[in-house]
């Protein structure tokens, strides 16, 4: 199955009440891709990521996820089925969101064992499996208000992959950081990255967007303007917003 | 007035009993997506924090019999007016309480019980209720301490709690000393409550 389709996003509508955000975006992802998404503020991508997350609800176009639709030209599947659905992604917040009141144990372990109800043992395992991926075996009995920002968030990347999502989407995951925390951040999302975890990543972030991804959107005023790989629109993009946006960013 | 002590201390752990439960469906109602619920509730709060306690007692211990098209239907004995009349009222104060509770509970939370599958049930019971619980509780524990004096109140319907016999000693001894046994007891209760409370607090201390 390698290579094959697991994202299908066709013209993409989305307004909230006359601001129109989204102006017919599309997108493929396929399995193992690493996605990066960059662009000015107020450019869609963080609605992109949540519209597809099933977070806002869009007004028209169509999600598709390893062939299902999420929506259809704007007609959204039964409630039953977007849960199925969007329960095959996850996804990591600009401001972490972990829940202040469990320990680092529970929120990983609280969807797995509360909402799919899977057995406790390999439960356990897997959150001694990731923390110990994202280096923080010995925080599990801590409390996120006794982490740093940085630990937070491979904590919230812990969670996420709990899940076992077939797609991991990043909201913005370094932007509210110390600028000396973003490193063990980025280096645990270039780890999953080597291991062929499919990603699509929004991210003000160009090192990472130009050593970690297989493909680059550069997004303004809610369209996707280019795509292309790191070092086409690093080094000879095409239009000139891109190039104005390039410049002022590196 | 160890009788009269007693019919305090089962009027606070009644109301307490009954109205914070009661407040927490009210909150629910009170910021749930239907409208004409939510509004009822709205006006429910408004005439029970905007009426005197006092008023309410009368009415429902004297007016209620009286009630235009229900005369005599409604005649409740003292104490269970004085019960109801205390659950009722504190649960509109309880319910704005958790309303304020669960609003400081950041958005983030549900996009990410939202995002991780939790259902609605499952996000208020697992996410949010516990997270309003610590919120809330500095709150709760000034209003249970007003609770222990209003229930002085209850002694306009006659009915014999610590303040009705507290005074009924001093005439007739004329001491004052019933009085300061009756403050004594207020303070006792008070007392605990605030190291109940405090114990509550250090314990969901997460953050």
């Amino acid at each position: 199955m390698k290579n094959s389709e697991m994202l299908r996003v066709e013209g993409l509508q989305k307004s909230f009440g006359k601001l129109e955000v989204l102006k017919g975006v599309s997108l493929t992802v396929r399995k193992g891709d690493v996605i990066a998404v960059i662009g000015p503020s107020g450019s869609g991508k963080s609605t992109l990521l949540r519209s597809v997350v099933n977070l806002e609800k869009v007004s028209g176009g169509s999600i598709r996820v390893e062939g299902e639709y999420l929506v259809e030209d704007g007609r959204y599947a039964t409630e039953k089925d977007q849960r199925r659905i969007a329960a095959k992604m996850s996804m990591v917040f600009q401001h972490f969101n972990l829940f202040p009141h469990m320990t680092v144990r529970d929120n990983l372990t609280c969807a797995p064992l509360i909402v799919k109800k899977e057995d406790p043992e390999q439960v356990f395992q897997r959150c001694r499996d990731l923390l110990r991926m994202v280096g923080l075996v010995e925080k599990i009995g801590s409390y996120p208000s006794q982490l740093s920002g940085g630990q937070k968030q491979r904590v919230a990347i812990a969670r996420a992959m709990m899940m076992r999502p077939e797609i991991l989407l990043f909201d913005e995951p370094t932007s509210s950081l110390d600028p000396e925390l973003t490193g063990e951040v980025l280096a645990v999302m270039k780890d999953l990255a080597g291991k062929h975890m499919t990603m699509v990543v929004v991210t003000h972030e160009m090192g990472f967007a130009r050593e970690a991804a297989d493909e680059v959107l550069f997004m303004d005023e809610g369209i996707i303007l280019e795509q292309g790989t790191p070092k086409e629109i690093f080094r000879t993009p095409k239009h000139e917003r891109t190039r104005a946006f390039i410049e002022k960013v590196l | 007035m160890l009788a009269g002590a007693k019919l305090t201390l089962f009027l606070f752990c009644f109301t307490l009993l009954f109205s914070l439960p009661l407040g927490l469906l009210f909150s629910f109602v009170r910021i749930g997506r239907r409208r004409i619920p939510r509004t009822i509730m709205g006006g429910y709060i408004w005439v029970m924090r905007g009426t005197p306690l006092l008023l309410q007692l009368f009415f429902v211990y004297y007016g209620l019999p009286f009630l235009p098209g229900f005369e005599g239907l409604i005649v409740l004995d003292r104490l269970p007016a004085a019960s109801l009349t205390f659950v009722l009222n504190y649960a509109a104060y309880f319910a704005e309480i958790f309303r304020g509770g669960i609003a400081s509970v950041d958005r983030g939370q549900y996009e990410a019980a939202r995002v991780l599958g939790f259902s609605r049930y499952k996000t208020a019971t697992k996410i949010v209720i516990p997270q309003m619980f610590k919120v809330v509780l500095p709150a709760v524990s000034n209003e249970s301490i007003t609770l222990v004096k209003d229930t002085a109140l209850v002694t306009v319907l006659g009915l014999g709690e610590l303040l009705h016999f507290a005074k009924i000693a001093v005439n007739r001894d004329s001491n004052v000393a019933a009085f300061a046994v009756a403050a004594i007891f207020y303070l006792a209760m008070t007392a605990a409550l605030t190291g109940l409370f405090q114990k509550l607090e250090t314990r969901y201390n997460y953050e």
